[in-house]
């Protein structure tokens, strides 16, 4: 047994060996500087790293294809219990169905569909939502000095916000919250993590359901709405309609827990970067943040498929071939950005590629900025003296490939 | 009267919006940026909803005789 994991960890090709997971700049920054489209025949993926091709493939989705997990038979990693595998056939023939695994033609109209309630203009006037929100969340902890910023800010943020965009009444906040709070498990790696994900699921199915109905009837202005009137449409089947609420609850949530964890860690690592930010809070919050999304960003890798044969750097990438792409990697790619590893909250340029690019740019990165930048503005005003509350050693990050997720951050201001 | 629409390259990720609104004011250039073909192909109220519809806002909309600023 200890030998196995001996082994493990000393196989280079481990993109899950604990050092990896600990701090995948190391790791990544290699393969980009020495094999920028690498083989690892461990994943049986190609991962790419360069700034430069990370742009390029995601700019040709006619031949990278989106549809990744529902072709993707290969057995879940880390591990699950055996007894939960047709659990996670359930999964993964749920998430097929989201708009982040579509193609064109169909990805173009259901993207059209919902594009317009995500744009730079409609999110700014959740600013004023999401300041309030930011401000109840801090008058909470404040007496105590300290909080843990994933439990008593990260978390709980963008769950009031996208229940808010759901149209949830006040008294079915807790409900989703707890349904929130078991989605995220599609990010764990617990062996019995299918169950709590798979309550999830249901759950938000129950509940979204008859909302469907109702706002199909009588719409108002939430997302819920939106979806209902693309069904109507034809744009969306209905279990389209399930899945996408339940994946925009997913996917503003983990990310956004992200988003603030890791860029409250960058400040607290960098102290002269938080003194700068302390002294003009308003003013240097929208660049600060772009700067935390490029630093040490909420996701760290996403996949594509090969749709045809395609050559890059004298590699052949076959058609059926898994790519996986490295932003964690690209945002520090010194051709792209000067002293790439050091956290400026100056930086301008700055073109990070944390909300990917082309055709599946993230959907919600204007309101993920808003968040970002309300969180940290609010942070630098309220909790100048911010500082590690546990000692460095005892952060430790999610099992994940794709997400770059703290299991906790506390902290201390008093 | 016409409009002058500027596409900053810095910004535009082609996400591809513009395009797939106003095809006959936005086409692709070979980068897989937005690039503008004819700024009065299309009705000015189609083009500003182009304009707001760019995730990164990179489209910047003005009229061609005042240079007055219509997006953002």
């Amino acid at each position: 047994m200890a030998s196995s994991a001996t082994a493990a960890a000393a196989d280079p090709e481990d993109l899950f060996a604990p050092d990896v997971i600990a701090d995948p700049y190391t790791y990544f920054g290699r393969l980009r500087e020495t094999d920028p489209v690498h083989w690892n025949p461990r994943a049986e993926m190609w991962i790419l790293t360069r700034h430069e091709d990370l742009v390029w493939l995601l700019r040709h989705h006619e031949l990278f294809s989106s549809a990744v997990i529902s072709t993707d038979t290969r057995p879940p990693h880390p591990p699950i219990d055996p007894a939960d595998r047709p659990l996670f056939e359930e999964v993964r023939e749920f998430r097929a169905d989201q708009l982040v695994e579509k193609d064109r033609p169909p990805h173009q109209s259901m993207r059209a569909a919902v594009h317009e309630y995500f744009t730079p203009q409609a999110m700014e006037s959740w600013r004023p939502f999401v300041r309030r929100a930011v401000g109840e969340l801090l008058d909470e902890v404040e007496p105590q000095g300290r909080m843990d910023v994933l439990e008593a800010l990260a978390a709980p943020l963008p769950v009031r916000v996208i229940t808010q965009m759901m149209g949830v009444p006040e008294e079915d906040r807790d409900h989703l919250r707890d349904l929130a709070d078991k989605l995220l498990y599609i990010n764990r790696g617990e062996p019995d993590r299918m169950r709590h994900l798979m309550k999830g699921i249901e759950g938000m199915i129950e509940y979204v359901s008859p909302k469907v109905d109702e706002r199909a009837a009588a719409p108002g202005d939430d997302f819920i709405s939106v979806l209902a009137q693309a069904e109507k449409e034809g744009v969306f089947t209905r279990h389209q309609v399930l899945v996408n609420t339940a994946l925009l609850l997913f996917a503003g949530h983990e990310t956004t827990m992200n988003l603030i964890c890791n860029g409250t860690l960058a400040f607290i690592r960098h102290p002269d970067q938080w003194e700068r930010l302390r002294a003009d809070p308003e003013g240097l919050a929208r660049l600060a943040t772009e700067e935390c999304l490029r630093y040490d960003p909420p996701v760290k890798s996403t996949q594509r498929i090969a749709a045809e044969d395609v050559e890059r750097r004298g590699k052949t990438i076959r058609k059926g071939d898994r790519l996986r792409w490295f932003m964690a990697a690209a945002n520090r790619d010194p051709r792209v950005f000067e002293d790439p590893d050091r956290f400026d909250i100056g930086r301008q340029p700055n073109t990070h590629v944390s909300f990917g690019a082309g055709i599946h740019y993230c959907l919600g990165a204007s309101l993920a900025r808003v968040e970002g930048q309300e969180v940290f503005r609010a942070l630098a005003e309220r909790f100048p003296a911010l500082r590690l509350g546990v000692e460095p050693e005892e952060l430790s990050y999610q099992p994940s490939i794709q997400f770059r997720s703290l299991a906790s951050l506390p902290v201390a201001w008093n | 009267m016409g409009l002058k629409i500027t596409v900053d390259h810095g910004l535009c990720v082609g996400n591809a919006q513009c395009v797939g609104l106003a095809p006959e004011v936005f086409r692709h250039n070979e980068n897989r940026q937005s690039e503008v073909v004819d700024p009065d192909a299309a009705p000015g109220e189609l083009v500003l909803r182009a304009a707001g519809y760019c995730p990164t806002g990179a489209i910047e909309v003005a009229d061609a005789e005042t240079g007055e600023i219509l997006f953002p």
